[in-house]
């Protein structure tokens, strides 16, 4: 895994992208700007779901209406992280807020499987019968998650690993493929760019 | 004489003081934004599309004002641990214009072409305005962290 992730970030392409001085935080303001656009479709869901908010909707018809703006925001969410991991990938791998996000996203998809036959996909019923406690717990979790991606989102970026010592004790070890790390040390990103100060 | 502030400054004592202001500042316009978004969206003709606009932003407006107490609670606070950095940056400045922008627009043109349910063409020109204001505001937030100067 470590060897593909430095793979990866030597690319041209991702080599190009962490070089641009405009693109990088571009990217990441546009992750952001989704976050912002998108994010409070989710909690609009939850607060229904919860029967605290927007009573006056359906919850089927409110599922329906924000189900393809929500699965857009997502992938563009998504597209933009993508890129942003590729162009640090090496720095990523170590980054244990990183690990943590990969984690929530796999608990977030696990949440959409698991909740979408009896919440997600039954709004009609849930119309019909009131809201279960299925539906309220559905709500709580994605609450939960969301907020924890936030938090290890912005975490990441006060996590500097220092890759000239991993190299360095990689290279003592013999346990790294010495020619890929020279190139890799050569590309090494300008740490802690996006942490505000 | 804002470096001193800065030392000073309760806020610099603990290294997680900063990055929990960050996530307050993250979650609040989230808030802000996404529920001023949602009523963009309608006026497109997407997503919430059963009320009127008018009804729409009434029940938006809390999450607006939780929004705007958060950021407003972090963000002054985030500038005060280093004024001087601030002051200097040109992404910093930007924003803070796009914001005072942003805001006037939103609590003029924008809630009079929601409450009186505009023509069609000039509601959709608001939406657009509205959702370019408030990302330029998203790009200047996260550019400061790339152009800071060290002082």
């Amino acid at each position: 895994m470590l060897s593909f992730c430095q793979w990866l970030q030597a690319t041209a392409f991702f080599t190009d992208l962490r070089g641009s001085g405009i693109i990088y935080p571009s990217i990441l303001s546009l992750h952001m700007v989704a976050i912002a656009f998108f994010g409070m479709m989710i909690l609009v869901t939850d607060l229904r779901l919860l029967g605290v908010g927007l009573k006056s909707y359906p919850v089927a018809e409110l599922l329906g209406r924000l189900r393809v703006p929500k699965y857009f925001g997502f992938a563009l969410i998504v597209t933009c992280g993508v890129l942003l991991f590729g162009a640090k990938a090496e720095e990523y791998y170590y980054n244990i807020f990183f690990r943590f996000k990969l984690i929530i996203l796999l608990l977030i998809l696990i949440h959409g499987a698991v909740f979408r036959p009896s919440v997600y996909r039954n709004g009609a019923a849930l119309d019909a019968s009131g809201l279960t406690g299925q539906a309220k717990l559905a709500a709580t979790l994605s609450l939960v998650l969301w907020v924890s991606m936030a938090i290890c989102g912005r975490g990441i970026g006060y996590i500097e690993p220092n890759l000239f010592k991993l190299h360095a004790r990689a290279t003592q070890t013999g346990t790294a493929d010495t020619s890929r790390l020279q190139a890799a040390a050569l590309r090494v990103p300008v740490l802690g760019a996006g942490v505000i100060r | 004489m804002l470096i001193q502030a800065a030392v000073e400054n309760v806020l610099n004592a603990s290294a997680l003081i900063f990055p929990a202001l960050e996530c307050f500042h993250i979650i609040g316009f989230a808030l802000l934004i996404g529920s001023i978004v949602i009523v963009d969206f309608r006026l497109l003709g997407v997503g919430l599309t059963r009320e009127q606009p008018s009804a729409l932003t009434k029940t938006m407006f809390p999450w607006t004002l939780a929004g705007l107490v958060l950021i407003f609670f972090s963000g002054p606070l985030m500038y005060s641990t280093d004024p001087d950095m601030y002051y200097l940056n040109w992404s910093f400045l930007i924003k803070m214009a796009c914001l005072l922008v942003a805001l006037v627009f939103h609590f003029t043109i924008h809630r009079t072409s929601v409450n009186r349910w505009a023509a069609e063409g000039a509601a959709k020109g608001v939406a657009y305005t509205s959702l370019v204001l408030w990302a330029s505001v998203v790009f200047g937030g996260i550019f400061i962290g790339f152009v800071s100067q060290g002082l």
